[in-house]
């Protein structure tokens, strides 16, 4: 057993040489994008001088037909997106990596920074599926948002964690084991987007994982809520899923046991569902959604130890993921820090929050939003088809509409998660301090 | 064997309808005494501990932002360089953290036991 775990951690040391070899060999989150500075614009021929980022290198870039000169800014770091099939040297967007920080963005980032960790402390996942939207409508470039969201990730993740291990709820071994298999599980997911993408397109691709948002969303968020009902209706007991159980029987070596989660169990189950949640984090970027799941209803882990050993999964991917942006060189620390100001904050509260609960709440938050962001990527289907022609086209107005009701439900899951944890935190610790006041007046009495 | 507290009550109120005073004090003082060893727990808040961190990340944050174009511009700058955002990152969970930790038990916020 000890083997194992030790395999898990030389993989999880490993990758990031192995990455950084394969970044300094050229590789980045895309080809056809370029980061450096435009230093001279030329609006007779709508061409730009652009000097690259770390080589230096310099390229005269055309201007693709939808861009205006006027939008070009020079002298600050830049980012552009190449059209390789209009040409080696058009652009097809350009964006200013740096955002101007207003006083409405700051408390803007505050705020998501805030609700994004009490949810993350409390279900041990959560926030990222509307930070990076929230960041890009604020103006933030897509891969600056990502990788700078990514680097605010994993030292929250790293605090809650630490929090909840000393709450006695984390189990590091379950963790290490998940997130080292959730790592081989993201190559495949990648991979497979690029299958999709090179096959079917951008619009192919967005339908792709719109769908699989849904479907997984949908289906898990509607089990986990059933689960929630059933315990409330059952007086608050967990129970270990019938699933589970057929699971642990299974004795096929290596069998690991794990202390705190108290469940001994085949390699062999494990081990895939770290693969599926990587490879889900990597379709639909919130692997949390599968992996709490997964641990509770597969391994047998009650849903405090699942949610807190999470925490420790999002730890090491995103410090591998950040590694790998950082390498690339795309983290607006600013953003991290900012989101990281607040979220400290939250994600300890809302770790806290747990020692105050009952274990359905925790499921009944995770249900919630899960099914509210179901809601969100489901409203953009009708766009992504009639992009790849199954249906007719849609009028942009309506699908400037949907976007916006897209945007907000992600808004109104976040809300209404962070509002029942503070209820059910507050009716908790009322509770405790009425019980405890009770017992003093015992023993003084 | 050993009085337990109604006993000693017990025992001061007898003493005290007898007229000893004294005696009954005598016994509600030792009541006492073997009540105070009793662990009755009173955790000081971390006042001093919130603010120290509290100025250390305050500080950083302000020098970060005095000199966002210069940070901005090296911390992106990519390959080895990965070490600043992820160290930044590493620096301010740990300064900022303890802060937030002390904040909360600050504010009455703690664990359930």
């Amino acid at each position: 057993m000890k083997k194992l775990l030790l395999i898990c951690l030389f993989v999880l040391a490993a990758l990031p040489v192995l990455t950084q070899s394969a970044f300094a060999a050229g590789a980045g989150p895309s080809k056809d994008m370029l980061k450096g500075i435009v230093t001279q614009v030329n609006g007779a021929e709508r061409t730009v001088v652009f000097v690259k980022d770390g080589t230096k290198e310099v390229r005269t870039l055309a201007l693709g037909e939808k861009m205006k000169i006027e939008d070009m800014k020079m002298n600050t770091k830049v980012l552009i997106n190449l059209d390789k099939h209009a040409g080696e040297n058009v652009m097809k967007d350009f964006s200013v990596m740096f955002m101007d920080m207003t006083v409405s963005k700051l408390l803007a980032l505050l705020a998501i920074g805030a609700i994004g960790g009490l949810l993350s402390g409390f279900i041990g996942s959560g926030g990222a599926f509307v930070m990076t939207p929230a960041m890009m409508s604020l103006g933030v470039p897509g891969a600056v948002a990502v990788a700078s969201n990514m680097c605010h990730k994993f030292p929250k993740a790293m605090v809650g964690a630490y929090k909840r291990w000393k709450y006695g709820q984390a189990d590091i071994k379950l963790g290490l084991v998940m997130a080292s298999t959730a790592i081989i599980g993201v190559q495949i997911g990648i991979e497979i987007q690029k299958y999709i993408l090179h096959k079917f397109g951008g619009a192919g691709s967005n339908l792709y994982i719109s769908a699989v948002f849904m479907v997984v969303l949908v289906f898990v968020g509607g089990y986990v809520f059933y689960d929630a009902w059933k315990m409330v209706k059952g007086g608050g007991e967990e129970t270990v899923s019938k699933l589970a159980i057929a699971m642990q029987k299974i004795n096929l070596p290596p069998m690991i046991h794990f202390k705190t989660a108290n469940v001994t169990i085949s390699a062999w189950i494990t081990v895939p569902v770290g693969v599926l949640t990587g490879m889900l984090a990597a379709t639909i970027a919130v692997g949390g959604f599968v992996g709490v799941p997964g641990m509770i209803y597969v391994v047998g882990v009650s849903a405090v130890v699942a949610s807190a050993t999470e925490l420790i999964i999002a730890f090491v991917m995103g410090a591998w993921g950040s590694v790998q942006w950082g390498l690339s060189g795309l983290i607006d620390i600013r953003l991290s820090l900012l989101l990281l100001a607040t979220s400290l904050i939250g994600v300890q509260l809302g770790a806290l929050g747990t020692t105050y609960v009952k274990d359905y709440i925790i499921k009944v938050v995770m249900a919630t939003t899960m099914l509210i962001v179901a809601v969100s990527r489901g409203v953009m289907v009708p766009g992504y088809l009639a992009d790849v022609g199954f249906i007719a086209p849609v009028d942009a107005g309506t699908i400037t509409l949907l976007e916006r009701v897209s945007y907000w439900s992600l808004l109104l899951a976040l809300c209404s998660a962070g509002l029942i944890i503070i209820v059910a935190m507050v009716k908790g610790m009322s509770a405790d301090r009425r019980s405890r006041k009770a017992l003093a007046g015992v023993h003084h009495g | 064997m050993e009085a337990t507290q109604f006993d000693k009550n017990m025992m001061a109120v007898a003493f005290s309808e007898a007229g000893e005073h004294g005696t009954a004090k005598e016994i509600l003082k030792n009541g006492k005494k073997g009540m105070a060893t009793a662990p009755t727990p009173v955790k000081s808040k971390p006042y001093l501990k919130t603010a120290f961190f509290g100025a250390i990340s305050i500080s950083a944050y302000i020098l970060l932002f005095k000199n966002e174009q210069l940070v901005t511009d090296i911390f992106t700058m990519g390959g080895w360089r990965w070490v600043y955002p992820v160290g930044a990152a590493f620096f301010f969970s740990f300064i900022h953290g303890t802060f937030a930790s002390n904040l909360l038990s600050s504010l009455g916020l703690e664990a359930k036991k």
